[in-house]
């Protein structure tokens, strides 16, 4: 049941009358949040709600154990050990299994031992990657004193409450069980920041991500020798505008959902082209995703603590399974260690300058727009091994702008500049601007109010095209 | 709305139809209204009175929102019906379609005497949609499925050809490079992207590629593949088209009536829109070498497959032009079974997506390697 569809729009007009209904009976309403996200879950397909459960319980074993970490820290670290395993079994072999089982076998075979590992290739479950990771975050939380250990209900609830199931935001307990313990107030809720992200997040997916998907990322990728170096050049930065726009379109209308439910999700994108380097980036690009990264992967093994040598090796670890996180594809293990190797750069770059006695990162509003483009080429052309179907795609891709030049570039059409170039230029409007435009929607009469979403839907759903594709991330 | 912090005491009920059904009609209006004013009574501590702090946008109770989004909602149904309308029609023939037609079908009529659905037309325009595109297609013409002329077919058997293909007999160079199409769905697109590359890269081949995602020829209302190929053919001017169609295709012919799938009357409809497709291509001079489709992990698409692909034969088999290339055990096992696996040149390569349909590079380099063969044995085309 993808958002931008009408099924969605009947499941949550349900949700939502049943959700506020159910508000002040607390149990009743983390029942049905229960009840509705598993059948949303479901739509997809019914066989894989066990295993949303199965990562239910794994979570709330390992919590309860992990939470006797004062009286017996043995114990609560063979809890804690037991679930993770668990969890990342459960991934491992839905997501990961295929692929390794394919390369372990081919090392095996060429070093003559035959082929030993069995080759199966388990359907890859939605979400997966994304309620996994949360689930780890709240056994791992409760393990360190972070959090107390959920009821299973409160849990439940955390873990597939629908807005934010599928392509995240990852939420952390800390920040999601509370407001699912507490009562939210059916007086306020914050419906111009809501429905502004809901419609912001459609017309980000449905207009421009499909637009530009369509005028010049799938033609150029699907046949990269048939295209000149002009449109390879387009297509990477179209891709960088599809890509974005189709993944904080989906996380706007899931946190515009969520809020109208009277909940809050934590913001998942922050203008990130803006990004003067890597290291920018990744704290404006799938936020939620690169603080997991950091404190339960990165800061574990060692951070920025001890030699360059040790920090480099941090972050190449980070960034690689990073990638990997995203697909069991060599290309993306290629995408996580280029910006592994430009975030290490950056930071022998940083520690070099502060030796010197100079900022960490060179000043002055040129230096600032010069920074900003690279980091900008940088990371378009790591989206091209990102959304390469393969390596030698990739490679093609990249062949074309050496040998491409000269030939005719009749995709790169003056729309299609104004958008790319519109969606860069709008990052860069101050996001308080919007607070006045939404202070004006909110004082309209509920008639006006109506009229203005209707005439936006229409607007949306006139200029997008007659069908609406998966959001990438569903993939993840 | 209720804006108080303090919970309203229960108002007596009033009125009822008899001694029992009042006791329950009363206990549920009271549970009923119980639950209303709970729900629309703060649960947290109340806001102080008055305007929200200065700059800050206003809340909204829960209620108020209901409202604005339904109104709202019903606006956008109205004002955009038609294409709603359009969407439903060129959707899967089933329950679904026929109850989204029978809602939409008031709706759209006055819809389109207000004028509205003229300001689509207008957004085409500007985002330069013109012309055929998926969800697009022309309106299926009633005597298309010519369902009284229609006669039974026995079930379709994988065929040989009764006509040898007619050679190409071509020494492309890179001064007069070979111009081969390749045309497709999703599957034609994972085999097209490969293929395209390949041939580009001997340096004698001129390929393009027109893949579709979602389309297929049952339902020309939703995609007109014929009226895409005649544009085709007359911008590229290939000598070879390569065709991978019919992973859609295992649904009805919409009607009315509806034709199902299965049936030898859509055998009979689909051979012959396979059949005209291909002397579309051959009609202006080129060679088609048409990809069947690989056998699918779901059973029953699989079986469907397998009816596609002996229609196809069939139609292939009248027409010298045309050479048909099964994928059925290059992308399966020797015994025609779905594997995401096989051994390729003593390496293990995955050729099926984990959706069990689609095909990976690794499957589609397999697959194009068998129409280059095709190319150079059938063909006799020297790459």
């Amino acid at each position: 049941m993808l958002f931008p569809t009408i099924d969605f729009a009947i499941f949550f007009l349900v949700a939502f009358v049943a959700c506020w209904l159910l508000n002040p009976y607390p149990t009743a309403w983390k029942l049905a949040v229960i009840a509705l996200s598993y059948f949303f879950y479901s739509w997809w397909d019914w066989r894989f709600v066990f295993l949303l459960l199965a990562a239910t319980v794994l979570a709330h074993l390992g919590g309860q154990g992990a939470a006797r970490r004062r009286a017996a820290p043995r114990a609560a670290r063979v809890w804690l050990i037991a679930s993770l395993v668990g969890l990342l079994g459960l991934l491992g072999y839905f997501k990961y299994y295929g692929f390794f089982a394919v390369n372990v076998d081919n090392v095996l075979h060429g070093l003559g031992a035959g082929r030993l590992v069995p080759l199966v290739q388990p359907t890859l479950p939605v979400a997966i990657s994304f309620f996994t990771f949360m689930a780890i975050s709240y056994v791992v939380d409760v393990y360190r004193g972070r959090l107390e250990p959920a009821r299973p209900v409160d849990l439940a609830a955390y873990l597939c409450f629908f807005p934010h199931l599928i392509a995240g935001p990852i939420v952390r307990g800390e920040e999601l069980l509370p407001q699912i313990r507490r009562r939210r107030d059916p007086a306020e809720v914050d419906f111009s920041w809501a429905i502004w992200l809901v419609m912001a997040g459609l017309f980000k997916k449905v207009v421009i991500s499909s637009y530009v998907s369509t005028a010049i990322v799938q033609p150029v990728f699907s046949a990269p020798s048939a295209h000149s170096a002009l449109e390879v050049v387009f297509a990477g930065w179209g891709y960088g505008v599809q890509i974005y726009c189709d993944f904080s379109g989906y996380t706007d209308i899931a946190i515009g959902l969520a809020l109208l439910l009277g909940v809050r999700f934590p913001v998942n994108f922050d203008a990130p082209y803006t990004a003067r380097n890597l290291q920018d980036f990744w704290r404006r690009w799938h936020i939620t995703l690169s603080r997991w990264l950091r404190d339960y992967l990165y800061i574990p093994l060692g951070g920025n603590r001890g030699s360059d040598g040790l920090v480099i090796r941090n972050i190449m670890i980070t960034m690689v399974l990073g990638g990997l996180w995203h697909g069991a594809n060599w290309t993306f293990v290629i995408w996580g260690a280029l910006h592994g190797v430009g975030q290490c750069v950056g930071h022998l770059r940083r520690r070099r300058r502060i030796a010197r006695g100079l900022p960490a990162v060179a000043q002055g509003a040129w230096r600032a727009g010069w920074q900003r483009f690279w980091t900008f080429q940088f990371v378009c052309l790591g989206w091209i091994f990102f959304n390469a179907s393969s390596f030698s795609n990739a490679w093609a891709l990249l062949s074309r702008l050496v040998t491409g030049w000269g030939a005719g570039s009749g995709l790169v059409t003056p729309l299609l500049v104004l958008v790319v170039a519109g969606v860069i230029g709008a990052q860069f409007v101050p996001a308080g601007s919007l607070v006045r435009l939404q202070r004006v929607f909110s004082e309209q009469r509920a008639a006006v109010q109506a009229a203005i979403l209707g005439l936006v839907l229409l607007g949306i759903t006139t200029l997008g095209p007659s069908g609406v594709a998966p959001f990438i991330y569903y993939r993840f | 709305m209720a804006r108080s912090g303090t919970r309203p005491t229960t108002t007596p009920p009033v009125g009822g139809a008899g001694p029992g059904r009042r006791a329950f009609g009363r206990s549920a209006r009271v549970a009923l209204g119980r639950l209303w004013r709970r729900a629309v009574v703060p649960a947290l501590p109340p806001r102080p009175p008055g305007p929200p702090p200065e700059g800050q946008p206003r809340r909204s109770g829960w209620t108020r929102v209901l409202g604005v989004c339904l109104a709202g909602f019903a606006l956008w149904l109205l004002l955009d019906a038609p294409t709603l309308q359009h969407n439903a029609q060129v959707s899967p023939v089933g329950a679904r379609r026929t109850v989204s037609l029978d809602i939409l079908g008031p709706i759209a009529t006055v819809s389109r005497d207000l004028g509205v659905s003229h300001l689509v037309s207008v957004a085409d325009g500007i985002l330069g949609r013109t012309g055929n595109r998926p969800g697009a297609g022309a309106p299926l013409h009633p005597r298309a499925l010519r369902p009284g002329g229609l006669r039974p077919h026995p079930s379709p058997v994988p065929s040989t050809p009764t006509t040898a293909p007619v050679p190409l007999n071509r020494h492309p160079s890179a001064a007069d490079p070979l111009r081969v199409l390749v045309v497709g769905d999703s599957l034609g697109i994972d085999l097209g992207s490969v293929l395209v590359n390949d041939l580009d890269q001997t340096g004698v081949v001129q390929a393009t590629l027109d893949g579709q995602v979602s389309t297929g020829l049952t339902r020309p209302d939703y995609f007109n593949w014929p009226a895409e190929l005649a544009t085709d053919l007359a911008r590229d001017h290939p000598e070879v088209v390569v065709v991978m169609i019919g992973a859609n295709d295992a649904q009805d012919f919409p009607g009315p009536p509806d034709v199902p799938f299965g049936t030898s009357a859509w055998d009979t409809i689909y051979r012959s829109r396979v059949a005209s497709f291909m002397a579309e291509a051959t009609g202006q001079g080129a060679r088609v070498i048409w990809v069947g489709m690989p056998p699918m992990q779901d059973p029953g698409l699989s079986a469907a497959m397998q009816r596609i692909n002996g229609l196809v034969q069939q139609a292939a088999a009248q027409n010298p032009d045309v050479v048909y290339v099964s994928s059925w055990t290059v992308l399966g096992t020797p015994s025609g079974q779905f594997t995401p696996y096989l051994v390729e040149n003593g390496q293990e390569v995955n050729v099926r997506e984990p959706d069990g349909t689609h095909i990976t590079p690794g499957g589609a380099q397999v697959l194009a390697a068998a129409v280059e063969a095709a190319m150079r044995d059938d063909l006799h085309v020297s790459l």
